[in-house]
């Protein structure tokens, strides 16, 4: 059975030969850490952004080498929009975004080209080019069709508070002009649907839907407020998946539990990634199990980073005994493997996977 | 009066800005003291909607127009407040370095504002020397350091070592999604809250 295989019967919720493992995210310093284990010919440990365009090929290469050397059942992929240097910290995409680069490599919208309605008329929608998906397409060729293609990208509501350049502005303009909130929702969609149907043609098996939409304590807007300015926009972006043939999930951190029913509603596929320190994987598989792939689950927060081996591998246990029978789970980190997460500890994890992770489970 | 002071708590909880301002402008002109205004309708209306938040009744967008809302007023009450009545206290914030997260600590601001606090927000990704210098300048009651990433989590017990070192009595609260009420004692602070609200109300407790 193929890696890509044992993705779709999990997202078929039918057990497979055993648990399918996967990762939505690594970056920079873990791709090297675990690259470490496996190879010698390793980019310089920096930032993308830093990189040679040879440097950024040979990341790219480790990151291949890692998940063949451990045997994952997916790669995802994002779209790298061409941007311009502002400053040391700065870049400006097509959108007229500016982004600031974190020390931990991370980018987010700091400014947009919107500050209010009055800017929409001379708003000029970005289209994306096929290049920006460069990493789709060395995936697609390097893999074909031995595991997943899983391709990422950010969700009508965050799309729409990057071009505001920042969330809390979106967040008031949910109260005080719901009119303009649809309009940027709009236009985020249909950015949204020109990538995916790039996606589809380069061969991507399954979309991810990224942007958080809770936090720790619950949802960041009302289920009220999700049914109308996010759900509407949820439904066209997984039918059009549906419709290239594509599976389709939603990512977001925090507790989601307020609105999965609007998530199983708006028709995805799949929920990732039942954040531990907020939400219950027993009770998401007993309430949503029949309706939704699972993903993620094990702890990045504390686990990954300061944990021991035999934590890990208990938790992974623990997990695949509440997630996994009847299928419909896919193992992977709560988040993404960051810098902070300890290389030994995420291997520990994908062999624990396989350890305790076939089908029938018994444990 | 008492009417009025209920207008303006109304005007704040519904988040309407305009009404808002043009109340606490006909209170003022009513004769009554910025004090009362601020204290007896302003903080009550966010202390209600805060109240909501922490009950999932209400969400970030009804704290965000309410905070919006109190901004409103306070611009009209801020020149008349003597130095004496500047509230509850002074709040300096930010996100440690290496995290360019920004909501929590925004949301933090508003209700520390909200609960009749001074806050001067030096914003994200921050050094520690930066915080350290701030702590200087503005010697504040609180200090507050928030982080996004358990990686970046790590760099408060810097922060909070290096402020110790000039003044080993100062009030660090820390707050953001990876870290816990046991993470805040076992690396020092003084004050931790789960969530925004409950930050501007454990900041009233700490420094009482």
């Amino acid at each position: 059975m193929t890696g890509k295989e044992r993705m779709l019967e999990a997202f078929g919720r039918s057990e497979s030969d055993r648990v399918p493992v996967w990762e939505m995210a690594f970056n920079e310093e873990s791709i090297i850490k675990l690259g470490r284990f496996f190879t010698d010919d390793l980019p310089p440990l920096k930032f993308a952004q830093q990189m040679t365009v040879e440097e950024k090929i040979k990341l790219l290469m480790t990151l291949f080498t890692v998940i063949r050397q451990l045997e994952l059942d997916g790669i995802t992929s994002i779209a790298i929009l061409d941007t311009e240097k502002v400053d040391e910290d700065h870049v400006r995409d097509g959108w007229g975004r500016i982004m600031r680069i974190s020390e931990e490599g991370e980018a987010t919208a700091v400014a947009g080209p919107v500050s209010g309605p009055q800017d929409l008329e001379e708003l000029k929608p970005y289209h994306p080019r096929q290049s920006e998906l460069m990493m789709l397409m060395a995936a697609k060729g390097n893999f074909g069709n031995e595991i997943a293609q899983v391709m990422v990208q950010p969700g009508p509501f965050r799309e729409s508070w990057m071009l505001l350049g920042s969330m809390e502005k979106l967040l008031y303009f949910y109260i005080k002009d719901p009119r303009f909130v649809h309009d940027l929702a709009r236009i985020a969609t249909d950015f949204i649907l020109e990538i995916t149907d790039m996606a589809a043609e380069l061969g991507a098996d399954i979309i991810a839907i990224d942007g958080d939409l809770a936090f720790s304590q619950t949802t960041l807007m009302s289920p009220a407020q999700y049914e109308e300015f996010i759900l509407p926009y949820h439904k066209e972006i997984t039918q059009r998946a549906h419709e290239l043939g594509m599976l389709i999930f939603k990512h977001s951190d925090g507790n989601m539990a307020p609105i999965l029913a609007g998530i199983v509603e708006a028709g995805f596929d799949g929920f990732h990634p039942v954040q531990p320190q907020c939400m219950d994987i027993g009770e998401v598989k007993t309430g949503y199990g029949d309706r939704l792939c699972i993903l993620g689950n094990i702890d990045c927060t504390y686990l990954l980073p300061f944990g021991s081996e035999e934590d890990v591998e208990e938790a992974v246990r623990e997990t695949i005994a509440k997630a996994a029978p009847g299928g419909g789970y896919i193992i992977s980190s709560s988040n993404s493997i960051h810098p902070g997460c300890k290389p030994e500890n995420y291997i520990a994890m994908v062999k624990a996977a396989r350890k305790y992770g076939n089908y029938p489970i018994e444990v | 009066m008492e009417e009025m002071l209920l207008l303006i708590r109304d005007a704040i909880t519904a988040g309407d800005e305009d009404a808002a301002k043009k109340l606490v402008g006909e209170a003022l002109k009513a004769g009554l003291e910025p004090r009362n205004i601020m204290e007896r309708a302003m903080m009550p209306a966010m202390e209600d909607i805060g109240e909501r938040f922490s009950r999932n009744e209400a969400f970030i967008p009804e704290l965000i127009v309410a905070a919006a809302a109190m901004q409103e007023g306070m611009q009209l009450l801020k020149p008349l407040l003597t130095a004496g009545e500047k509230g509850s206290g002074k709040v300096v914030l930010g996100t440690v370095y290496g995290d360019i997260h920004s909501i929590g600590k925004n949301l933090v601001r508003m209700c520390m504002e909200g609960a009749g606090f001074e806050v001067i927000d030096l914003g994200e990704d921050l050094k520690t020397e930066v915080f350290v210098e701030a702590y200087k300048e503005y010697s504040p009651d609180i200090l507050g350091l928030s982080a996004l990433l358990s990686s970046t989590m790590q760099r408060m017990k810097e922060v909070i070592d290096a402020v110790r070192v000039i003044d080993p009595s100062a009030l660090i609260m820390v707050g953001g999604a990876p870290v816990t009420s046991d993470y805040a004692i076992e690396i020092g602070a003084s004050g931790y809250a789960s969530n925004a609200f409950e930050a501007a109300m454990n900041a009233k407790e700490l420094i009482v």
